[in-house]
């Protein structure tokens, strides 16, 4: 599957839209360093969400990394323009 | 003073099923019945093996034997994540009438010598992977037992009985001031709480239960391990929660027990899938351990799913009351599981009864009790038939969107440690994007601050409570910090006046 960038951002940002409707100020300002934690709010079931949608959305598995490892949005999406390499 | 009997969830439940639901005293006695009654159904599966009951008793038979031989006393530490392991050794701990000391999985080496120790337990069962942060102990401690949980042993010891009283567990609690400590239960306690997880829907016994929550949580514990056991069901171990989907398409679970924040997930999730990711055989999602929007009760309803709300602490072994009108009630936490005594003091809920705790382990905590009753610390009501509602928090415990309980008062000890600080407040915030997050203000301390070029200050504090920031486990850890120029507000105590959320601060 060839997705430019942009296109991950716009997906991912509508697996995080789905999430949470109130959200829709936060997600809508968030950019790609935007901080999970810090700037977004994530708890551990925000970001088990994040992963399991983005698994279920790409079709690629987070092998041998924890959610933890991600710091801002950016880094999640290198992540997974890395997989889908 | 309310008192409570089972009769208000009779009719939730076929005459059969209901009959079948028997108050016991001993953990020892429920496990007698389980292997005369569900000896070769499944009992465990875990990292795909399945276990019946005879098969869990065997295994837990002979680690009972490894108990004795170790010559391991009244308190026993279980320091594993969710695995077959865990529940082998729990039963055996707890049917030879020794008190299980579960500790979270997360614990550091000095946390986990610190529990021993605060405790008091003579020995500590532990899963092989965390033997590298029992290092301070094995140096500190020699004299206390280690036995890994995967051990075997042929030699079979069988359970013993004990009485009701007892001591069964003691488990992790922030209790209503905040600080840790552990909640002491007795197998009484345990045992109305498993038998009280029976109450208020239609198929109770024989089904599939898929086990998400942390067995270190009384609600893991309690309504999903030992209520699954009780009622002759299959637990199924889910070992990383990011493959719970996967797993729940392998075993199609009847019955689920989860925090709100999971529920909504799973929601989402099939919403934004267009397939129902909870399996076509779930018929009821127990929910609990923070609040539960009606949105999602009505939302689970659509799809078939009775979502049951409830209401409990560890200090009462979880369960002290449960919703079985969540439809037409859909604000209330339900009504009060039976063998309670229940009383509202200018709001607050007050507690006896036979779930209740024999008291906290490791700390003095003289504001719990007034006159032999267990303050809550929850505002509640009740409407006219007799269902409750919760109204507020008296405590300070903040309870993030994911069922975490966050205890300022924890958190904020980290940050007093620093010379720097005078004072400081842990509180729910918004993020500049208006996402719920923990923030940190602090007063300095002039005495140490006049030591510091003035243009230096603020820096070099901020500097420090970053560092103590960082240590702490993700759960803990603050996502802004404000240097305060005046003092808090204070009470005629002089005590900080709090902020909440939605109210003063924001």
């Amino acid at each position: 599957m060839e997705l430019t960038r942009t296109e991950i951002t716009e997906r991912l940002r509508e697996i995080l839209l789905a999430a949470d409707d109130r959200n829709r100020d936060v997600v809508a300002a968030c950019t790609e360093d935007s901080r999970l934690v810090a700037d977004l709010g994530f708890t551990s079931v925000s970001m088990l969400y994040m992963v399991i949608a983005i698994e279920e959305e790409f079709n690629i598995r987070f092998e041998n990394v924890g959610v933890a490892d991600f710091n801002t949005l950016g880094e999640v999406i290198d992540y997974i323009e890395a997989q889908l390499k | 003073m309310i008192v409570t009997t089972k009769e208000a969830f009779r009719k939730y439940t076929d005459e059969a099923q209901f009959a079948r639901i028997v108050e016991m005293d001993t953990v020892s006695e429920m496990w007698t019945r389980c292997l005369a009654d569900y000896a070769e159904l499944p009992a465990i599966v875990d990292g795909g093996v399945s276990r019946s009951y005879a098969e869990l008793e065997r295994d837990a038979a002979g680690f009972r034997t490894l108990l004795d031989q170790a010559g391991a006393g009244e308190r026993v530490a279980i320091f594993a994540a969710n695995s077959y392991d865990f529940v082998k050794a729990y039963l055996a701990v707890v049917t030879t009438g020794r008190t299980a000391a579960i500790f979270p999985a997360h614990l550091d080496a000095g946390a986990v010598f610190g529990c021993c120790m605060m405790f008091g337990v003579s020995a500590l069962i532990y899963q092989p992977s965390f033997s590298e942060r029992l290092e301070l102990l094995r140096q500190r401690r020699p004299d206390l037992k280690l036995l890994p949980a995967d051990a075997l042993c042929e030699e079979k010891t069988p359970h013993r009985a004990c009485e009701a009283k007892t001591p069964c567990a003691i488990v992790f609690t922030g209790g209503t001031s905040g600080k840790s400590k552990g909640a002491l239960l007795s197998n009484q306690a345990v045992m109305q709480g498993t038998v009280n997880g029976c109450y208020g829907y239609p198929d109770v016994f024989e089904q599939r239960y898929l086990l998400i929550l942390p067995l270190s949580h009384v609600f893991g514990l309690i309504r999903n391990l030992m209520t699954s056991l009780y009622t002759g069901s299959t637990l199924w171990i889910c070992r990383d929660n990011k493959e719970m989907f996967r797993d729940i398409a392998m075993f199609k679970p009847t019955i689920l027990v989860m925090v709100p924040a999971l529920a909504e997930m799973a929601l989402t999730l099939s919403k934004k899938f267009k397939r129902n990711m909870l399996g076509d055989d779930l018929k009821c999602i127990i929910c609990g351990a923070a609040p539960v929007s009606p949105f999602l009760i009505a939302e689970y309803d659509k799809i078939g799913v009775k979502l049951l709300a409830g209401y409990g602490l560890t200090e009462s072994a979880n369960l002290v009351s449960g919703n079985p009108e969540s439809l037409t009630k859909p604000e209330s936490v339900g009504i009060p599981y039976p063998n309670q005594e229940l009383r509202i003091e200018n709001g607050e809920l007050w507690l006896k009864g036979k779930n209740m705790m024999e008291g906290y382990v490791g700390t003095e905590e003289p504001d719990a009790y007034s006159d032999g009753w267990f303050r809550t610390g929850d505002l509640v009501r009740m409407d006219e038939d007799g269902y409750l509602y919760i109204t507020g928090r008296i405590k300070e415990i903040i309870v993030l969107p994911n069922g975490e309980n966050v205890s300022p008062a924890e958190v904020e000890a980290h940050f007093n440690t620093l010379a720097l600080i005078q004072d400081s407040q842990v509180f729910e915030d918004r993020s500049e994007l208006g996402a719920p997050i923990l923030a940190l203000e602090v007063v300095l301390r002039p005495t140490e601050l006049a030591q510091l070029p003035e243009e230096e200050r603020r820096a070099k504090a901020v500097a420090q409570l970053e560092e103590i920031n960082r240590s702490l486990p993700g759960w803990m850890q603050v996502s802004k910090i404000t240097v305060r120029d005046s003092d808090f507000k204070r009470t005629p105590a002089m005590k900080i006046v709090r902020y909440h959320y939605g109210t003063d601060k924001n």
